[in-house]
């Protein structure tokens, strides 16, 4: 099995205060490997230096065996980022988005099918047409997904993706990442909702102030911790870190 | 297309939207109204009001030569005044006859701002004056003339219209006066002894050759069009691009597509370049557009302050080449790369779109700085601690070039241009570093060196790490 992604010993610092403490993980190619952890644990620090936003203090990070802190440019062409209440340019369509994205990676016929696969994945209708400023925090997310999922990368890296939407709108993102993995996009995620790391994650690794305190299967972790779920599983483990 | 051809269209099409180019057209039609108001005014100054004469009927004096009459003489004045709606036979409607008493009703009946009320002792005092053989009585009584006025709120202007042509008035009425009295041959004597000297020729040093005719303020005079209008466009395209670039970075972070836009297969030279480009494009244009409304409004208010001095600067070798055209170009463009790069590092520390706001402070006061001491005093009359500060601000050099190359002052605009394209250059490179490192993201509150100052570093636990 490939590995897509490889941390080893990665250390983030900020000032006198190290954030992320030494932490080792693989994630393999086509898996989708959930970060679970309280705010401020260190997950989003670790998504963004994978996605070479931030500088790694110490130790190493590859994705598909190309070391993030050297060779950045060619890590962006595999990776897909979608932070956080991430955002769009308000003054565009949803369209011109997809195109100004897409004309960063292709160009010509490949730029025009890229679009359209974006089109048809934010799956927006006639409002794919609208002002970008008129969407909603739904609409804004299925463009980004759109976005992220479009340019094929072979690592996805989402941060705390369905955060903030309704019912609805979180299940269709839910099998929109679904849908990814099988297509065979390894997917790195970060997520507080429990119930959703367990539906969709092969793997989850459990971040407690800037330590990678478990990793398993979400089956071997309540195995393990001897509880019935995630949520729990995360509590006891947190409580006994 | 390339990716930062990409990146420069993005950016473009960001700033160039309708609220921008309708706020920045709605400027331009201030500056042109504006212009057209003070012009307004201006042509307003030389049109006469209605004025009042009261108690001149019985004020004639009388000589062996004849009689001087303040109403005929009044009349006179206003016909030959220039006001082409004044002629010989509508002259009544202009000046009007009044009684001394009840003289503001009368006013505001008539419509007249002005009034004269001659006293009842005018003719007498004069006429006594005259009679005085005495050498030893030293006083000489005068015609007295009481001036009323009607105030009209009407700004700077328009206020000191109405007592400006009642001193024109009063003088010319002296003039007139004392050429009755004296005689037209004695009135030369008369003239003679108030000024017995004149000045005939002038002559100026300019750049090392004798000029004559020319004064040292008629120059300043004629070259005030380049050296004032020069640092005000430069200090306006400074601040456009500024503020463009540094809210660009606001509003990357404001709303969230910074992170994204890092991510993105580009290298963050490009993302730099394509930023400073479009800025740079769009701060022209908008620049040039505010150019225009501002050369319509200079055009006027210098016209109304010093004139058309009709002096040809090529003939006294203060006129410019098209090598210095060339020099002060290049001199602008580099003021413009520095201005750029100081903003990309300010806004590298832009927390949102309002911070960003108030991070273009710096930027306005340094170019607003060296704008107004190469309008009031230049870099050649002002001492070497000015003339320290001046070199250091970047922006200073393409408005001090204009000066300096009439001068034929080549070191000055040389030594300015390469310090300009060292400085963008260094900050240009600030930029490209502040791109590549954890500040962007982070901001200034968990730099290592902040955190140094501050002290030991606190866990946050607020927020996604």
């Amino acid at each position: 099995m490939t590995d897509a992604l490889v941390l080893t010993d990665v250390r983030k610092t900020y000032g006198q205060r190290e954030a992320v403490h030494g932490v080792s993980l693989t994630v393999h190619e086509g898996e989708v490997f959930g970060l679970i952890g309280h705010n401020g644990a260190g997950k989003t620090t670790l998504l963004r230096m994978i996605s070479t936003i931030l500088t790694i203090t110490s130790g190493k990070i590859e994705v598909y065996g190309r070391d993030v802190a050297k060779e950045g440019d060619e890590v962006r062409k595999l990776i897909s980022y979608l932070p956080e209440d991430a955002g769009a340019y308000k003054d565009l369509t949803g369209r011109k988005y997809l195109s100004f994205i897409a004309e960063l990676f292709v160009s010509g016929k490949e730029k025009d099918e890229m679009v359209q696969k974006g089109v048809e994945l934010a799956d927006l209708g006639d409002k794919i047409d609208f002002r970008i400023d008129t969407y909603s925090k739904g609409m804004m997310r299925r463009l980004l997904i759109a976005r992220a999922i479009m340019t094929s990368p072979k690592l996805a890296i989402m941060d705390e993706v369905t955060s903030g939407l309704d019912v609805i709108n979180a299940y269709e993102i839910r099998e929109v990442i679904r849908n990814i993995a099988k297509s065979g996009v390894t997917v790195i995620m970060s997520s507080h909702n429990m119930f959703e790391v367990d539906m969709l994650c092969d793997r989850v690794g459990m971040v407690d102030q800037g330590n990678l305190i478990d990793v398993g299967t979400p089956e071997e972790l309540k195995k393990k911790y001897g509880k019935e779920t995630l949520e729990e599983v995360f509590v006891t483990a947190v409580k006994g870190a | 297309m390339s990716h930062l051809t990409t990146i420069v269209k993005k950016e473009v099409r960001e700033l160039l939207t309708p609220g921008s180019v309708i706020s920045v057209l709605v400027m331009v039609m201030l500056f042109a109204a504006l212009g057209g108001l003070i012009g307004d005014e201006v042509s307003k100054s030389t049109v006469m009001p209605v004025i009042g004469i009261a108690n001149y009927e019985d004020q004639t004096i009388e000589t062996e030569d004849g009689e001087w009459d303040a109403y005929e003489f009044l009349k006179d004045f206003y016909i030959k005044s220039g006001d082409k709606r004044i002629t010989p036979e509508n002259v009544d409607q202009f000046v009007l006859k009044m009684d001394k008493d009840d003289i503001l009703e009368q006013m505001e009946n008539t419509g007249a701002s002005v009034a004269l009320v001659l006293s009842d002792d005018f003719k007498k005092n004069i006429e006594e004056s005259l009679k005085y053989s005495d050498p030893d009585n030293k006083t000489y009584l005068k015609g007295e003339i009481l001036q009323y006025y009607v105030y009209q709120p009407s700004g700077m202007i328009g206020g000191t219209v109405s007592s400006a042509v009642t001193s024109a008035i009063v003088s010319n009425m002296n003039n007139n006066l004392s050429k009755f009295i004296t005689g037209e041959e004695e009135s030369k004597y008369v003239d003679f002894l108030k000024y017995p000297i004149k000045s005939t020729e002038t002559y100026t040093y300019v750049k090392g050759e004798l000029r004559s005719d020319v004064t040292p303020a008629e120059i300043s005079e004629a070259m005030s069009g380049q050296t004032m209008f020069i640092p005000m466009i430069i200090m306006i395209i400074i601040m456009m691009v500024g503020s463009i670039v540094i809210s660009s970075m606001g509003s990357e972070k404001e709303n969230k597509t910074l992170e994204t836009l890092l991510t993105l297969p580009i290298s963050r030279t490009v993302i730099v370049t394509g930023k400073i480009i479009a800025a740079a494009l769009v701060g022209l244009i908008f620049g040039m557009a505010y150019m225009f409304g501002m050369a319509f409004y200079i055009s006027s208010v210098t016209f109304m302050a010093v004139g058309d001095s009709g002096l040809d600067l090529d003939s006294l070798g203060l006129a410019l080449g098209l090598t210095d055209y060339a020099l002060i170009a290049v001199s602008m463009f580099l003021s413009i790369a520095c201005a750029l790069g100081i903003c990309m590092i300010l806004g590298a520390f832009a927390k949102n779109y309002k911070s960003a706001q108030t991070m273009t402070m710096p930027l306005s006061i340094l170019a607003i700085l060296p704008m107004f001491i190469t309008m009031f005093s230049g870099w050649y009359s002002s001492n070497a601690l000015i003339q320290t500060v001046l070199f250091i601000i970047p922006f200073s050099h393409p408005m001090m070039a204009t000066e300096a190359l009439m001068n034929g002052d080549l070191t000055l605009v040389l030594a300015g241009i390469a310090y300009m394209a060292v400085f963008a250059l260094a900050s240009i490179f600030i930029t490209v570093k502040l791109y590549k490192s954890d500040i962007l993201v982070t901001g200034l509150s968990q730099n290592k060196y902040v955190e140094m100052l501050k002290g030991t570093g606190r866990r946050n636990r607020t927020g996604g790490q």
